[in-house]
């Protein structure tokens, strides 16, 4: 995340910076992501004020946006969003388009309920809650979401059909397909196990878990920054000065051990905390039991969803790939680029993103109903963009992306705080997104001149 | 270069002849016959036949009473399973014939949908409202073409359209009767529906007449407090998920009972009061029957499943329809009676009556033969339902 694109000017190493430019040029940071967690402050805190002010004691101190729980149900909610809009990124950045992921999304995820409540238990007879249903459900769910996405890739890439055809059709198709399955009927209840992929207190892992996966996380930032400027300096390439690598080692580990810290700090809700010790025969003690909740199940398949899409676009030969065919896609073929089996690999990867999410929106609502992933396209595509996915190819992050896909649920779930209607939430969301958009190629050109 | 032209002629014709199968008239079914082989074996002679198929298919559509229906979203559980069986079954014993379309949804849609089954020669319209004002013109369009519509399951404010549904009103009494009975007062949440969904606000009229304040009132007694009310879009469950989380922060976890009103958000609402533990503490109501929901309240985490036999509104419809056919007069289909609108308009309706499925009359459903015992008591304690021994 930190190793962003462009170099460090010569004049600013190991010199104390003169201003706050000089600062954010000596850190390298990417400034559209330092805007998004900007923007992000500025929401929060917002959100923050006004449920202050229109909650029962009306001042600006008893706010609920930045409580423990609303931030672990935010966390919870921009899961599946922000594990498909990963997969956008490059697709965008490889100038297609994906419309049917929230279909690829509704029939992966009922498909695999299906696996879970009828096939497995009922057509093959060995009944519910086996121990090894909810792996079997979600490899076939995976496998059928890589499926889809080879099929419509191989239109797009070795047809040569465009991908808004393609995916147009595929929005149609698949959503049809949801509702030929077993006519339209809900299914539930979900395999026990399956359920923990979608988080609750109970799916989470805990205070002493947590903060292993903090700490080792924290070290991870640590070596990665010492590795890369190793590199650097061995290859003659400028690094950064030495107290700036420390700035953003401290920064690193305190935005991870915060947010470990944060979900820690919500407790078991006292209702589940009572049922828990009433199955398990212990006394509650005078102030109810206090159980950590942790970081939930979901949140960290999102984080290592994030972690290895980044690795595969910035330092596999087929991010790179996928970058030059954005940026040139004439140039990437001469330069002996396959670029249509590249282009036919991202829907291959979104496919199975696309399944990843709808394990865990079906898991997180224990059904498949056949509304699924309706419309979540639209959100995965505005996250992309709004994380600075460029439509005219070549420029996207991944962190990007995810840091997108968490405004918007914020707007979405700030909103509802704040108990406002549906079509405002629309209308909020949609002004924002173009503003974001129109804000940052403005930004942008200026710069480039 | 001709034959083959004509060939492809000759085979729209041979499915044009196979749409129309479903018609009495048998003189265009034998010429279908004769027209596929020919079409290979000579090339002058079926695109006479071709012209001839032309000027027969209006003619043959005449001939019965064709009933169309205009299904909003089909995609739903219920509609294909149970609606549109009871439907048929009633035209067919009526000696009708059953064509439809499903406008996903789409209001838009749905309005050409309308016009696409007049010109398809239905003589009847049965149309379940994606937007009962939308579809106000495609009404009035239908009505002008000598079509007699019935509004299905949801209300079109048309005074000359037969409005026939189970009592919505009654359906929201009964939710709040059932929740007030396990929670008489405390903080409440109420979970609508669509907002352009009429029957959102008839639920929440019946929840009023059961002791609920209304919209944005408080209770006289101060017994009741409604700390959350919102629509959802499509009643989609996920929102009602979001929905719910979003009360249980806003009142740190403070909710003594759920409204939800209809059994898919009823399941969201349960998804988010299990993630804090209080799934089977707070009374929910739902409605529809749909399984899942059934097997919840087997389970204990769903207090009420406001149950409205679909296979009865199917076919009370494709009885009225039959009837229609014969004569255009709404008025005078049995069982009708006045009602009066929340546009004020007065309607001819037939309102049928839902029934309150709780842990105690599971068996209802059962000996309905609505839900198997194997799905309704799945993952039950034993002992816990007496249905479920």
């Amino acid at each position: 995340m930190t190793e962003a694109t462009g170099t460090v000017p010569e004049s600013t190493r190991e010199q104390a910076p003169r201003s706050l430019r000089g600062l954010l040029q000596a850190l390298n940071l990417d400034t559209r992501l330092l805007g998004m967690v900007g923007a992000l402050a500025v929401i929060s805190i917002g959100f923050q004020i006004l449920s202050g002010l229109t909650g029962p004691k009306h001042d600006i101190f008893s706010g609920t946006f930045l409580t423990a729980v609303n931030l672990y149900n935010l966390a919870q909610q921009s899961v599946s969003v922000g594990i498909m809009a990963t997969g956008m990124v490059l697709i965008i950045v490889s100038r297609n388009i994906d419309l049917s992921i929230g279909s690829i999304l509704g029939l992966t995820g009922y498909t695999m309920a299906m696996v879970q409540v009828i096939w497995i238990p009922k057509s093959l007879g060995l009944g519910f809650d086996q121990p090894y249903t909810w792996i079997i459900a979600l490899a076939i769910g995976i496998a059928l979401g890589a499926a889809i996405g080879a099929f419509q890739g191989f239109l797009i890439a070795y047809g040569k059909v465009p991908a808004f055809i393609v995916t147009l059709g595929g929005l149609l198709v698949w959503r049809g397909l949801v509702f030929e399955e077993q006519q339209g009927q809900t299914i539930s209840p979900l395999d026990k196990t399956f359920q923990l992929l979608g988080g609750s207190p109970t799916a989470s892992l805990g205070d002493v878990a947590s903060w292993i996966l903090g700490i080792l996380a924290c070290a991870g930032i640590v070596y990665s920054l010492i590795a890369t400027r190793r590199k650097r300096r061995k290859y003659g390439f400028p690094v950064r000065p030495t107290w700036a690598l420390g700035v953003l080692m401290a920064l690193g580990c305190l935005a991870i051990l915060g947010f470990v810290w944060i979900m820690n700090s919500y407790a078991w809700p006292p209702g589940l905390a009572t049922q828990y010790a009433r199955e398990h025969g212990i006394t509650e003690p005078p102030g109810g039991l206090q159980i950590a909740t942790g970081i939930a199940y979901p949140v960290i398949i999102l984080i290592g969803v994030t972690l290895v899409m980044t690795y595969i676009t910035t330092r596999r030969r087929f991010g790179r790939y996928v970058f030059a065919i954005g940026g040139n896609p004439d140039a990437a073929e001469l330069g002996g680029i396959n670029v249509r089996r590249t282009i036919m690999l991202t829907f291959v990867l979104i496919g199975i993103l696309a399944a990843i999410s709808g394990a865990v929106q079906s898991a997180r609502l224990q059904a498949a109903v056949t509304s699924l992933g309706t419309q979540a396209e639209l959100d995965v595509i505005a996250a992309a963009v709004i994380g600075g996915t460029s439509f005219s190819g070549g420029i996207g992050t991944i962190p990007g992306a995810v840091l997108g896909a968490v405004v918007m649920q914020s707007l979405r779930s700030g909103m509802l705080l704040l108990r406002v209607d549906s079509p405002i939430q629309d209308i909020v969301v949609g002004v924002v997104l173009v503003s974001a958009i129109a804000f940052d190629t403005y930004v942008r050109g200026r710069s480039a001149r | 270069m001709v034959n083959r032209r004509l060939a492809s002629l000759a085979g729209v014709a041979a499915i044009l002849f196979a749409a129309c199968s479903g018609s009495s008239t048998p003189a265009p079914s034998a010429a279908a016959s004769a027209a596929a082989p020919s079409a290979a074996a000579s090339a002058a002679a079926p695109s006479a036949e071709a012209s001839a198929a032309a000027s027969a298919a209006p003619s043959a559509a005449a001939g019965g009473c064709v009933v169309g229906v205009s299904w909003n979203n089909y995609q739903e559980e219920r509609w294909a399973k149970w609606d549109e069986p009871a439907i048929k079954a009633a035209l067919t014993a009526g000696g009708a014939t059953y064509i439809s379309n499903d406008a996903k949804s789409s209001a838009e849609t749905q309005a050409n949908n309308v016009d696409n089954l007049i010109s398809q020669g239905a003589k009847v319209i049965i149309i379940l409202a994606q937007d009962g004002t939308a579809i106000k013109p495609s009404v009035t369009k239908a009505l002008a073409a000598g079509v007699p519509v019935i509004a299905y399951d949801r209300l079109i404010e048309d005074p000359k359209a037969l409005y026939l549904t189970f009592d919505n009103k009654l359906v929201g009494k009964l939710q709040a009767q059932a929740v007030l009975a396990a929670k008489a007062s405390g903080n409440f949440a109420i979970i609508k529906g669509n907002k352009a969904d009429a029957n959102a606000d008839f639920l929440r009229s019946g929840m009023v007449e059961a002791g609920i304040p209304e919209v944005g009132k408080t209770d006289p007694a101060g017994k009741i407090v409604i700390v959350g009310e919102t629509y959802t879009d499509n009643w989609d469950p996920a929102n009602a998920q979001k929905e719910m989380e979003q009360i249980l922060t806003a009142n740190n976890n403070k909710i003594d009972a759920v409204i939800s009103e209809n059994d898919g958000m009823a399941g969201g609402v349960i998804a988010a009061l299990k993630a804090v533990g209080l799934a089977g503490t707070v009374p929910v109501s739902g409605q529809d029957g749909d399984l899942p929901a059934l097997n919840r309240v087997a389970l204990g985490t769903q207090t009420v499943d406001v149950w409205k036999d679909a296979r009865l509104l199917g076919k009370a419809a494709g009885e009225a329809a039959v009837q229609l056919c014969a004569s255009p007069d709404i008025t005078k289909v049995a069982g009708t009676a006045p009602f009066t609108s929340p546009g004020n308009n007065t309607l001819t309706s037939q309102l049928l009556t839902p029934q309150a499925i709780t842990k105690d009359n599971l068996n209802v459903v059962l000996d309905a033969k609505w839900i198997d015992k194997a799905t309704l008591c799945q993952g039950v304690k034993a002992g816990s339902v007496p249905v479920c021994n």
